[in-house]
């Protein structure tokens, strides 16, 4: 279509081949128009229009008895005319077409040509203003090209001689580079986005001038070009390159208004030239304030969805937070540029695509009041319930059920001493599966309520959980985290089928719960013997263990018993951070940076353990501590320091040794130098209760009896203790160690049964005087319960695995 | 106390195993009478001890009694012992299978 317009003559126009009408008339196209009052002739308006030849551009000016033409209408935008009388002058430097007559041949035409690059012309006058900013720009760097957002001079034809700031295109945005100091990511184009004949709406993109990126370079170095190299006719679109500037080295100096080209998000990455994208905000986050070492600030981010299923997440700080806060809304399409590209947070940025968006003031955010269907409101990759079990923990997921219970809200408290909102649930997919599902915060009271009441109405209905956490305790659950979304009912394909199954089957098949439920605890009682710690390298791993074991204090370090610790409160805790000995009888704490007079004592015991399988170091805390010795530290501090009474002192520490507790331990590898030791600390301490430890013994001699038939050896100690614990501690422990003292010392014969071997030491049948468990200075002197019992001949235990074959 | 022999832990189900022997056992007093006092064994058979208990013993007290097994549900109590009110029936049940089964070995 080019052929209807004259072409090159523009260039001959520049040239100064074509001077005026008596050479030739060309027949051009308008591709803009713009009225303004010329600076020396204030009362008259002038239209200055853009015409070009379906390859480039020049400026015109039409005489005021055109002027008509233009306010009916007959010329417009897009109109083809020949220009009958005209000359061509140069005004500061630039090539002016001044059209007394033309004729208009076709007053409706789309723009011919493929360069044609949407130069919005705004209606500022006052090019002087925009060609200083040019300079600006010439001069500064891209940042603050940036800046020049609107103020474009499409009117100024005024001395360009400076690099084209403007440039539609990475043409330009090469020029910044080569010319002058913009960095690459600075295809930081002049953009002025939504002024004018903004081309930001659904089907007005231009077609836009792609130059490849290798030959825009080598067009800088030669202004004779004077015009765009050749565009190719198709824009290649995987590489969404602005076109490249109109003008080299001159031409009016504009902002680059081409149109926005729409990219699909998964394209951006941040050697993206000046782009645009549209797309739908799936979620706002809050507007927070942070303090980190480098400062404090505010920030806010949002997440974006595009027809292409790309998703990416948008931040903006401080000043630009506010700014765009009050405009973004869930569910609305945004047509966004101008941002910079920077790889993402995967701490905080679970969307799928490995850049994120940060906004500043250049970037650019205009709502489209159009629809998009083809831009949906949120996407899902919901995986089934069954799959969680399998799923890293920590890692996020979306997932959709149907709630088949949720419990009222409970108040957590946390570490920090804040108090938070949890609220859980049951949910159920077609996997057969159930999963607890978490709510923390402000989801326990909004969707949290209204899964309440639908459950209660007796519905079960679907929930879809976008952004969960797959967290690991007793077994898989999920939880909220900040940026997570729930969806009750959610009108999707999926709850659809949901529903169905659940109505159909679902409702009374069984579901296996893959996260068990979550006692008082939270932690499994799991019963080991002290040996088992070395030998099974408990703490060695990431994570501590957690252990709980029958054991006596055989001994305990009286040196430091406690520490001198802060009093403070930090919220709901107390500080409890060691604080330090000012001289002056003050006690200085770090962590709180206060002094205080008087400080807290806190038990820092350390303590031997025993049982029947091994020793160990443990050390135990202020509420251990004193269970364990019966008195808060303070007092012991008294006894000892204040008043000085040694003997009460011994008494107490005394009193303390071969006590036997259930100690629940927290195991954990640490390194102390180069050396790592696996320290254990005392959680809890507990009496031992009989009858439950009984059980738990005999249930594990049950375990083993069936693991294994016949073998003696735990089941040993098994009956060992179950026999100690069972006579030892009922009753009074005179009269037992009197019981078995003389029952052993007897040397009773044997009677009844086979016995075929019966000891002399003790009496008992089994085994031999050389394997008699009596004798004290065999293995590992079990001293169990209070007072060392004569080694009752119920333990073949003290020889471990002593294995008589008959009895 | 007499120690010179020692006693086989029975519940009700073991007694006749040692008719004649010492025996010792823990039952759930259910009622006394003159001179003797019934219980529960801890396998909910009833046992008669005979004998006098050296306290009132009012039912539901477990006792450990200490003596000669006279036949499969009565003993002559030598030796008395009051257990309280809290013990495991269960716990002792095992023992008493444990130490004249599978681990006879380790007791009389």
């Amino acid at each position: 279509m080019g052929e209807i317009l004259t072409a090159g003559v523009i260039e001959m126009i520049r040239n100064d081949r074509v001077k005026n009408h008596e050479q030739m008339k060309p027949v051009l196209q308008v591709t803009e128009l713009k009225l303004f009052t010329a600076q020396q002739e204030p009362s008259k308006e002038r239209i200055r229009v853009l015409l070009s030849d379906g390859t480039a551009f020049i400026q015109g000016m039409l005489g005021v008895a055109l002027n008509p033409l233009v306010k009916d209408g007959v010329l417009q935008p897009g109109s083809i005319l020949r220009l009958d009388h005209f000359v061509c002058s140069e005004i500061q430097k630039k090539k002016i077409v001044v059209i007394a007559q033309l004729e208009v041949i076709t007053t409706k035409s789309d723009i011919i040509g493929d360069h044609a690059r949407g130069r919005k012309a705004t209606e500022q006058h006052g090019g002087d203003s925009g060609n200083t900013s040019y300079e600006q720009h010439g001069r500064t760097d891209v940042s603050s090209a940036r800046q020049i957002n609107s103020t474009e001079t499409g009117t100024s034809l005024v001395g360009q001689q400076r690099r084209q700031v403007f440039g539609s295109g990475s043409g330009s945005g090469s020029s910044f580079e080569q010319h002058g100091r913009s960095d690459l990511s600075g295809g930081r184009q002049i953009n002025n986005n939504g002024t004018g004949t903004s081309h930001a709406g659904i089907g007005q993109q231009r077609q836009q001038v792609y130059g490849s990126g290798s030959s825009l370079p080598g067009s800088y170095n030669n202004p004779s070009a004077g015009l765009v190299r050749d565009p190719p006719p198709t824009y290649p679109l995987q590489r969404h390159q602005p076109p490249p500037p109109m003008y080299q080295n001159r031409g009016p100096v504009a902002r680059n208004e081409a149109p926005p080209r729409i990219i699909p998000i998964n394209a951006l990455n941040p050697y993206s030239g000046r782009w645009t994208i549209k797309a739908r905000v799936t979620s706002k986050g809050d507007l927070r304030t942070y303090n980190n070492p480098r400062g404090g600030g505010k920030v806010f981010s949002f997440d974006l969805l595009d027809a292409d299923g790309g998703e990416i997440r948008v931040t903006c700080f401080n000043a630009v937070a506010d700014q765009f806060f009050d405009q973004i809304v869930v569910g609305n399409l945004y047509l966004i540029s101008r941002g910079n590209l920077r790889p993402a947070q995967r701490k905080f940025n679970h969307l799928p695509n490995d850049y994120e968006i940060s906004l500043d003031n250049a970037s650019t955010v205009q709502q489209c009041h159009e629809e998009d269907a083809a831009i949906p409101q949120n996407q899902y990759n919901f995986r089934s319930i069954g799959d969680i079990e399998s799923m890293e923990t920590n890692s996020i997921i979306d997932v959709i059920g149907v709630v088949s219970s949720i419990s009222p809200t409970a108040s957590i408290m946390k570490k920090t001493g804040t108090e938070t909102q949890k609220r859980s649930l049951q949910l159920k997919d077609m996997s057969g599966r159930s999963v607890e599902v978490t709510m923390w915060g402000s989801f326990c009271n909004a969707e949290g309520q209204k899964l309440q009441s639908l459950c209660d109405s007796g519905e079960f209905p679907v929930l879809a959980v976008k952004a969960g956490r797959v967290s690991e305790f007793n077994g898989k659950a999920v939880s909220t985290i900040g940026s997570s979304q729930l969806f009750v009912e959610p009108d999707l394909a999926e709850a659809q089928k949901l529903k169905e199954w659940f109505v159909r089957e679902g409702r009374s098949a069984p579901c296996i719960s893959i996260s068990r439920e979550f006692t008082g605890g939270g932690r499994v009682d799991v019963r080991k013997t002290i040996s088992q710690i070395k030998d099974e390298k408990l703490g060695t791993s990431e994570k501590p263990d957690w252990i709980t074991v029958n054991a006596t204090i055989i001994y305990m370090k009286v040196d430091n018993f406690y520490y001198t610790a802060c009093p403070l409160m930090n919220g709901d805790r107390q500080c409890n951070k060691k604080v330090t000995d000012n001289g002056d009888g003050t006690w200085r704490c770090e962590k709180c940076d206060k002094c205080v007079d008087e400080c807290d004592y806190r038990y820092i015991l350390q303590l031997q353990l025993q049982d029947h399988t091994g020793l160990t170091w443990v050390t135990a805390f202020q509420e251990a501590g004193e269970e364990i010795m019966g008195m808060p530290a303070k007092d012991l501090y008294y006894v000892k320091h204040e008043h000085n009474d040694e003997e009460k002192f011994e008494d107490i520490i005394r009193k303390v040794a071969f006590t036997k507790y259930i100690f629940k331990l927290k195991v954990k590898e640490e390194t102390y130098g180069d050396e790592p030791t696996v320290k254990a600390t005392v959680v809890k301490v507990d009496k031992v209760n009989y009858s439950s430890d009984t059980r738990t013994i005999l249930d594990a001699m049950e375990k083993l009896r069936t693991a294994e038939a016949g073998s003696s050896g735990v089941g040993t100690s098994g009956t060992r203790d179950v026999s100690s614990v069972e006579r030892r501690e009922f009753g009074l422990p005179a009269n037992q160690s009197d019981q078995y003292g003389n029952q052993s010392s007897n040397g009773a014969r044997p009677h009844g049964g086979g016995g075929a071997m019966s000891c002399d030491v003790c009496g008992n049948t089994g085994h031999v005087s050389a394997n008699c468990p009596n004798t004290r200075s065999g293995p590992q002197g079990q001293y169990m319960g209070g007072g060392s019992y004569g080694g009752s001949g119920s333990y073949g235990g003290g020889l471990p695995r002593q294995h008589v074959g008959s009895y | 106390m007499d120690t010179s022999s020692p006693s086989a832990f029975v519940n009700g189900s073991l007694m006749r195993r040692y008719i004649g022997q010492k025996v010792r056992t823990v039952i759930q007093v259910v009622g006394s009478d003159v001179g003797s006092v019934v219980g529960k064994s801890t396998d909910d058979l009833q046992i008669i001890v005979k004998g006098s208990p050296p306290t009132t013993t009012t039912p539901s007290t477990y006792l450990e009694v200490i003596g000669i097994a006279e036949n499969e549900n009565s003993i002559r109590a030598e030796v008395w012992t009051n257990f309280g009110n809290s013990f495991d029936p269960v716990n002792y049940n095992e023992l008493c299978k444990l130490a004249n089964g599978e681990f006879k070995h380790l007791f009389i």
